[in-house]
């Protein structure tokens, strides 16, 4: 067995280590010369807080399941539900319900689990042998349940359900407490990072 | 030997069909005779008014009570034997002079498991147990019992609220 020593060129490497530093200097120094003025440039920024005048911005989220509560919208149906202006949207393809955030009497938030495996596909799996239909039972997933419940104009009690992805539903309530909404249990404070 | 089987066989085939007869034609008999005393006890009342449900000292969860009085809305509409059914705390309620109110208590309260229900089947089940008080216009009782909503075997924890009721429905199709 034989190791070869390579041959290394000290020079031509030094070379263009050198050329290297004098290409990335001239691109920092342009991006300075072009950034520099923008630094000062008075931008909205989305970051600005809140009651300066400007509208809040809106919390939107896709693939909401509406539980039950929905007026002209039907039970277990899927949509879009946002913060928009001062009310609650939920959105169909077919229907939209609004719900005014002054008009809410209590907001709360919920986990719970869902199966993966549902409607006819559920019905499926109980035709597996060996009880395979009841292992995939096993496999679910964490899901933020929404509870609102309001008054219509006429003071009549409402309630709907909604069902999001994990973490969703807390942002979408501490907009609408924002907005005059009523909250029996206050939001939860974010748990210290363990270090 | 033969023919005595035979003899047998026949007799059972005149037997089991004359028996049926006879039955059917019982329990029809037994359902019209019930159903004139159950009309003629039957109440009257052109408008309900459903509270939302009073979870008293049972912990429950918000959608569970949210659940129960929508699903209450739903059903009780469904029985046709109102004009209106009215949201509690709707102005125009004040206005019916023979409005009947409908109000819910929470007994217990068992949140049981999907999960366990679909894999183990004989765990996990869901219940709910609630009065129920149906009282008149002048504040007279008109039903009160307990009524008990369950989800044994298959469909998500808030079915049991469902079933509930489905169960308060058919006690207001035998009220009114």
């Amino acid at each position: 067995m034989s190791v070869q020593n390579p041959i290394v060129n000290v020079s031509a490497a030094m070379n263009s280590f050198r050329a290297t530093r004098a290409r990335i200097f001239a691109r920092g120094l342009f991006l300075l010369a072009f950034g520099a003025p923008l630094m000062f440039f008075p931008a909205p920024a989305r970051s600005q807080a809140a009651g300066t005048g400007q509208a809040a911005p809106s919390v939107v989220q896709t693939d909401v399941k509406l539980v039950i509560g929905g007026e002209k919208i039907k039970n277990n149906s899927r949509g879009t539900l946002s913060v928009e202006g001062s009310s609650l949207q939920f959105a169909t393809a077919k229907a939209k319900v609004e719900v005014d955030a002054s008009s809410i009497l209590d907001i709360s938030t919920n986990e719970d689990s869902r199966e993966n495996i549902t409607g006819a596909a559920k019905v499926a799996t109980m035709a597996i042998p060996y009880g395979g239909g009841r292992v995939l039972s096993l496999f679910s997933h964490r899901v933020d349940v929404l509870t609102l419940e309001f008054k219509d104009a006429n003071g009549g009690y409402h309630g709907a359900i909604f069902v999001l992805p994990q973490g969703r539903a807390a942002p979408i309530k501490k907009q609408l407490v924002a907005m005059g909404a009523k909250a029996s249990v206050p939001l939860a404070e974010p748990a210290p990072a363990n270090k | 030997m033969k023919h005595h089987t035979r003899a047998a066989v026949s007799v059972i085939f005149l037997i089991g069909p004359a028996c049926a007869l006879v039955l059917l034609v019982g329990s029809l008999w037994g359902q019209t005779g019930s159903g004139d005393s159950k009309s003629a006890q039957k109440l009257s009342a052109s408008s309900i008014q459903i509270e939302p449900m009073d979870p008293g000292d049972v912990p429950m969860p918000p959608e569970f009570r949210v659940a129960i009085y929508e699903n209450l809305i739903t059903q009780i509409e469904k029985t046709g034997k109102f004009q209106h059914v009215y949201r509690s705390g709707d102005k125009e309620a004040a206005r019916v002079p023979d409005l009947v109110m409908l109000r819910t208590t929470a007994q217990s309260f068992r949140k049981g498991s999907q999960k366990e229900r679909e894999v183990v089947t004989v765990a996990g089940s869901s219940s709910i147990i609630l009065k129920v008080h149906i009282t008149d216009h002048a504040g007279q009782t008109l039903v009160d019992r307990n009524v008990e909503g369950k989800v044994r075997f298959f469909g998500e924890n808030l079915r049991a609220t469902y079933d509930f009721s489905k169960k308060v429905a058919n006690i207001v199709r035998d009220t009114f």
